[in-house]
């Protein structure tokens, strides 16, 4: 499934985030600020975006309407 | 870079510094130092009384300008003249010249005088108009009685006279008698009393009055409609004018007594209405003789305090510094025969050239031969801690403080708390709607910043804006989190195709659906989820794995700083007794659980045709009954990978409990038979060596340990601050590592349980927006036509007030403090060892902010 590499090529891209986050950080007092701010939050977004995405890579329940009293649903 | 940059990371380097400064510009120098608010001076005379300090006299000095210039505050607030803001001066924050604190203090001592004489003579007069107006009242009042009373004259004399007088004379006479109504009341011996009297006492005057003279009185009061001003208190009180008509001198006394006692005032009014009209002329001409003086004090008055008024604020500043100054300056020894001042200090090492070339300005200025020298000195006392905020990190790093003080160069928890604590509430919080209100709040006082610094903010929000750019990030990971939940205020956000299509059988859609093959959707939640009957069902299991996912890889990371804080500190034991074993004992059972919940999702069940194992039952399994699944495998080789897992755990325990202690142990038996001995522990004897001696010389002969006697009691009372040296007992640390092998065990099952509240939180948020969309604006849907707009603007507002009200302020407040608590509990109990020192530099800017000038 080429779904399932979809976390893969986020961490790679999250991780050259980083590293241009490292590397391009204004210099200065606030230069450990900034990179630090910046990775962990590119990290903690990739991982929770990556668990939504793998808790729906192979769903075990399908969804059910619920609006089933709708007119259409008398019509038969 | 450079190679001593402090960063957040860690607390800066501090050095403790000594300062010798010339007698002459002790005070220019600390006020200098103050203006740079770097340095945190120790107290050398903690054994001196504050009394008996070598600058209590200019403190009491400066206490004498302080009461006077909040006198003429107080003055000033008393006539409501408005005081020249702080924030309209150009800088407040220049130190003054000595000269300018003497010209200062004469010229407060000088203001009060004036002050307060003009204020005296003000009252003076007001009281004075206050008595006339009165007495201007009881004569108008009491002329009505007396024009009354007259009439009746006649009647009274017949009760005295005739005792046999028919009852009903009176009435008969009364028509005749008129020419008689003039004689006066003197004639009768009858006597009068006048005066006015608060309203309240009136009726317990009468009352006594009644008692006291069995009766023989005639008493007329009347109210006087305007409230009377009292001048000393501005307080307004409604009086009443009395007038007391008895028979007999001595009645006549007694009722005076009596009155005056009961707090009336007595006015003296003649009978005779030619002279009263005389008296009430004269009254109303001094009146308004005592107006047109009274108006001419108060505008002098005025004038002066608003004069005042305009530096007023720039005065209190300048003596608060002064004040601040010399308190810090009676923290130095004074050395009489240099004439020189002797300062420790503490301070960060990366200052130091600022201090130094600030020093060398001051003498510059000074014209001062002798220089200010600063010394370094080597110590084993802990460094105070300090972190350089700037506006960012500030509200991060009071919470950490908030828990503990950070131990000296111990990794910082607020740099990571930056993103963890606002993510941790944005978790909690998502909904992307929510977060754009707080976002917005959070801009809106970023861009007035220096507008809402100025103005006083009530509790609630001074605290709110403390924290604005908490609430920034906040904003920013909430948008992110609702939008991964697919919820904006409760509603869903169709972006991506979804991977759900919905099953037709031509007429209707539904009820079940089918997976669009192939497509898993690519970011957040599907939105097909909202509005089905097992929407709960499934993200309940998605956010519950979430957080223990989320949690465990907190842990982890908080765990890992233990290991950089060991490896700082060179204490290979912790990492070896404590951090590898505790790793490994919380990753055999918890990170295998992380394990185990993404290969669950990431397996196909439904083409393997198998259920999927439950993972609950398989942790519990795995400890209750190792060995047996319960249940299909996960994957082959379960059942050998997790009798492994578990007695790895295991094994950690005995060695999380005895590795360090007798580690510990074995080097400092290995220390004892090489010979060292802790200095500590020696009993006075060492102190006197000539090693002790020579080492004190070296410190530049430095007094601050107190006088030469004392020196050996001071010295090995210092070392045994110094953590190393303490006393060697084994059965002490065997029993803290006790505890902290059972406490990070059991905490490793209950912290990661913690995380769940990321669920319940996020969870009951979600419901309660629903919640409230459904009541409110969903209904409101159902209306058409003129009273569906009005109907619509209606419940829209009310919608909108309790989404900020409920959902923002209070779900927001609560999910953090959860997240508060998940940093404070779970977090820090991995590495936070926190025993430090606070710094408390001296700073004119601190020392202002704590008791602001506005």
């Amino acid at each position: 499934m080429a779904n399932g590499w979809a976390p893969f090529i986020g961490l790679v891209v999250v991780a050259i985030f980083c590293g241009a986050a490292w590397f391009f950080s204004p210099k200065g007092e606030e230069q450990t600020i900034w990179r630090s701010t910046l990775i962990l939050s590119a990290s903690a977004m990739y991982l929770m975006w990556a668990i939504t995405f793998l808790a729906q890579l192979n769903p075990l329940i399908t969804p059910v309407r619920n609006n089933l009293r709708g007119p259409e649903d008398f019509q038969r | 870079m450079a190679p001593h940059q402090d960063t957040m990371f860690r607390s800066a380097d501090m050095s403790l510094t000594q300062l010798y400064i010339a007698n002459e510009i002790g005070r220019e120098v600390v006020s200098a130092l103050g203006e740079l608010g770097i340095m945190d001076f120790r107290d050398l005379n903690s054994e001196t009384s504050a009394f008996q300090r070598t600058f209590t006299q200019e403190i009491r000095r400066l206490d004498n300008v302080e009461r006077q210039l909040r006198y003429f505050r107080s003055q000033m607030d008393k006539a409501s003249i408005p005081m020249r803001s702080i924030y309209d001066f150009e800088n407040p924050f220049t130190s003054p010249s000595a000269s300018e604190i003497d010209e200062l203090a004469d010229k407060s001592q000088q203001l009060e005088g004036r002050i307060s004489s003009l204020n005296e003579s003000y009252e003076t007069l007001k009281k004075r108009e206050v008595e006339l107006t009165e007495w201007r009242w009881v004569l108008r009042e009491a002329g009505g009685f007396f024009d009354r009373a007259r009439g009746q004259t006649e009647e009274i004399r017949h009760s005295i006279d005739n005792d046999d007088a028919p009852l009903l004379q009176d009435v008969e006479q009364n028509g005749q008698n008129d020419t008689s109504g003039d004689r006066s009341f003197s004639v009768m011996n009858i006597g009068f009393v006048a005066g006015v009297i608060p309203r309240e006492r009136i009726a317990a005057f009468e009352r006594i009055l009644w008692r006291t003279l069995r009766g023989n009185l005639y008493m007329n009061q009347s109210e006087i409609p305007e409230p009377i001003v009292n001048p000393e208190n501005n307080e307004e009180s409604n009086k009443n004018v009395f007038i007391i008509f008895a028979h007999g001198k001595e009645i006549i006394a007694k009722i005076r007594k009596i009155s005056e006692s009961m707090g009336a005032d007595l006015y003296s009014v003649d009978e005779n209405s030619e002279l009263r009209r005389d008296q009430i002329r004269e009254v109303n001409e001094r009146l308004s003789d005592l107006a047109s003086v009274l108006r001419n004090t108060k505008s002098t008055l005025d004038a002066e305090l608003t004069a005042i008024g305009r530096n007023l604020a720039a005065w209190m500043v300048v003596v608060k510094k002064e004040k601040g100054t010399y308190e810090t300056l009676n923290k130095f020894s004074y050395d009489h025969q240099r004439k020189t001042l002797i300062a420790e200090a503490w301070a960060p090492t990366s200052s130091l050239g600022l201090v130094k070339s600030t020093l060398s300005d001051v003498n510059d200025r000074a014209g001062l031969s002798v220089p200010t020298i600063v010394n370094q000195i080597k110590t084993t006392k802990t460094p105070p801690t300090y972190f350089k905020t700037n506006k960012f990190t500030m509200a991060f790093q009071t919470i950490i403080d908030a828990y503990g003080t950070i131990k000296y160069r111990e990794v910082n928890p607020a740099l990571p708390a930056i993103v963890t604590f606002p993510f941790m509430f944005a978790v909690m919080f998502g909904d992307a709607g929510h977060g754009i209100i707080l976002l917005s709040v959070a801009l809106a006082m970023i861009y007035y910043e220096r507008k809402l610094q100025r103005s006083k903010l009530d509790d609630l929000f001074s605290m709110i804006f403390y924290g604005r750019y908490i609430v920034l990030m906040m904003g920013i990971f909430s948008i992110y989190t609702g939008i991964l939940y697919c919820d904006a205020f409760s509603l869903e956000l169709p972006w991506f195709k979804s991977m759900w299509e919905w099953e037709s059988d031509g007429k209707k859609l539904g009820p079940r659906a089918t997976r669009v093959e192939g497509h898993t959707y690519p970011f957040g939640l599907d939105w097909r989820w909202h509005d089905t009957d097992n929407d709960l069902l499934f993200s309940n299991s998605y956010k519950m794995k979430l957080s223990i996912l989320l949690g465990w890889c907190h842990m982890t990371f908080s765990l890992m700083w233990s290991l950089v804080n060991a490896r700082y500190f060179k204490t290979p034991i912790d990492i070896w007794g404590n951090f590898v074993p505790g790793m490994i004992f919380f990753q055999s059972i918890f990170g295998y659980l992380s394990f185990t919940i993404v290969y669950k999702w990431s397996i196909n069940w439904a083409a393997r045709g198998i259920d999927p194992p439950s993972l609950l039952n398989m942790l519990i399994y795995m400890f209750l009954k190792p060995g047996d699944l319960g249940q299909d495998p996960l994957y082959p080789g379960q059942v050998t990978v997790q009798k492994l897992l578990v007695v790895l755990a295991l094994i950690q325990v005995p060695i999380l409990l005895f590795l360090k202690p007798f580690y510990l142990r074995w080097e400092h038996n290995r220390a004892r038979a090489l010979g060292y001995r802790g200095i500590g522990e020696s009993t006075r004897v060492s102190a006197l060596d000539d090693d002790e001696e020579e080492g004190r010389h070296l410190n530049g002969g430095r007094e601050s340990f107190g006088d030469d006697e004392d020196g050996i009691a001071m010295i090995t009372e210092d070392i045994g601050h110094g953590e190393e040296h303490e006393e060697f007992d084994f059965g002490e640390i065997m029993i803290h590592q006790v505890i902290h092998t059972i406490e990070f065990c059991l905490n490793c099952v209950s912290h990661t349980a913690s995380y769940l509240r990321l669920w319940a939180l996020s969870l009951a948020h979600q419901r309660l927006s629903i919640v409230l969309w459904e009541m409110t604006m969903k209904n409101a849907f159902g209306f058409t036509g003129i009273t569906g707009s009005i109907v619509m603007v209606v419940v829209f507002y009310a919608w909108f007030m309790l989404t900020v009200a409920v959902l923002c302020i209070m779900e927001g407040t609560s999910a953090m403090l959860h997240s508060l608590r998940l940093h404070w509990v779970e977090a820090m109990s991995k590495h936070f060892i926190g025993d430090g020192v606070l710094f408390e530099p001296f700073s004119f800017k601190t020392l202002l902010e704590e008791d602001p000038v506005e």
